[in-house]
């Protein structure tokens, strides 16, 4: 019994440090603030994993990936920078990897079929997300095929994530004007795509 | 259509070339957010705009408790791993420490393979240990511990070397063999 008051205790302090402290305290063993980090972290590594390798499942996969390699490489962790800077790169790096993979490229070719098809029709994974959110979240699966990976990673982190240039740059491990590139490249692509399947945002509308 | 969507409107070409600075970026985008007007003439200019705001996924308490769950079996994994390599690591080196201890007792003066092997002081452990060791063939074949100095006969720690040699002219090898009592196997 006290010991399950003690544990609850130290869930509690956990959840009120700030990501870095949690991430320190880690890199010490200490499996509290690990767990707290994972839980903190899980929607944004998951939401931008999902961008990018185009599917809910494999974002899963891929968010699973990502922490386990947070848990082997935070004796690497400078603490003098972000954390979400740090975990976004990880996160960017192995969707990208997935993504790279041939068994998930045929997957995210299918599910893009799939959303075009059933464009309309909400999922049940869906069910939980705003009816906007879904819909943008089902146009951007749908048009980002044809985008690089890096096209891709560089398109979510700075419209979906609203990273700065210089943090995409961090994150990517490339200059400014690299991000600049593909993210120019990145508009002409999706505005291409948009006016070709979906004619009508051309049109003005908007969500 | 307030002054602030007046204002904001100008800045649609800057924020698709990336010029906007990011307080200035983040007003538009909040802006966008909120008022459908605007968001209408964004698209028209650009349909990209659509995306320029923030799309979180929600991820169910259920499905974040998979993950979590996942992880912390991979992280008990990982360790475990972590561990049998350390043991592995330290195992190897006390192979490998064996090994030279015995190559160095093959290398020192008086072992040499057929050589005579100096006789066991009376009272060592070679020679309270002898019932142990393998019968010599014959009675000129030589147990004994190894021929090391007197003063080094019994190297670091609780080692003892043995040194079994059938002699010359016979079929069966030299045998030489370390009891280490201070490895923890």
């Amino acid at each position: 019994m006290e010991l399950v008051y003690s544990q609850r205790r130290e869930r509690e302090e956990a959840s009120s440090l700030p990501d870095r402290d949690l991430a320190i305290r880690a890199r010490g063993g200490d499996m509290v603030s690990f767990e707290t980090l994972v839980t903190r972290k899980t929607p944004a590594v998951v939401s931008l994993a999902r961008r990018i390798v185009g599917n809910g499942e494999d974002a899963r996969d891929v968010g699973q990936m990502v922490f386990l390699r947070v848990w082997s490489e935070l004796h690497r962790y400078d603490e003098r920078y972000s954390l979400n800077t740090w975990l976004y790169r990880i996160a960017t790096n192995l969707s990208i990897d997935f993504l790279r993979s041939a068994r998930s490229r045929e997957r995210a070719h299918g599910a893009t079929l799939h959303l075009v098809e059933e464009r309309e029709q909400s999922t049940a994974a869906d069910a939980t997300r705003t009816a906007e959110d879904a819909e943008l979240a089902r146009l951007f699966e749908a048009l980002s095929g044809s985008l690089s990976e890096k096209q891709k990673a560089v398109f979510v982190l700075k419209e979906m994530e609203d990273c700065d240039t210089s943090e995409i740059a961090e994150i990517l491990g490339c200059g400014e004007s690299t991000v600049r590139n593909h993210l120019f490249n990145a508009r002409r692509i999706l505005r291409r795509e948009i006016g070709r399947l979906y004619p009508e945002f051309l049109r003005g509308r908007s969500l | 259509m307030t002054a602030i969507c007046g204002i904001l409107r100008g800045s649609f070409e800057d924020y698709l070339a990336d010029a906007l600075p990011t307080p200035q970026r983040r007003i538009l985008r909040e802006h966008l957010a909120a008022c459908a007007e605007c968001r209408g003439l964004a698209v028209e200019k650009d349909p990209t705009f659509v995306f320029a705001r923030a799309v979180r996924d929600e991820v169910t308490p259920e499905e974040a408790a998979k993950i979590l769950s996942a992880v912390k079996t991979g992280v008990a994994l990982m360790e475990t791993e972590k561990r049998i390599r350390s043991t592995r690591r330290r195992l190897a080196g006390a192979t490998a420490a064996a090994a030279a201890v015995a190559a160095l007792v093959l290398l020192l003066p008086g072992a040499r393979p057929g050589g005579g092997n100096a006789a066991p002081p009376a009272g060592t452990e070679a020679s309270l240990a002898k019932p142990l060791a393998p019968a010599p063939p014959s009675s000129d074949a030589a147990l004994s511990a190894a021929a090391l100095p007197a003063d080094s006969a019994a190297p670091a720690g609780d080692a003892t070397v043995y040194d079994w040699n059938p002699g010359a002219g016979r079929e069966e090898p030299r045998v030489v063999w370390i009891v280490d009592r201070g490895l923890d196997i």
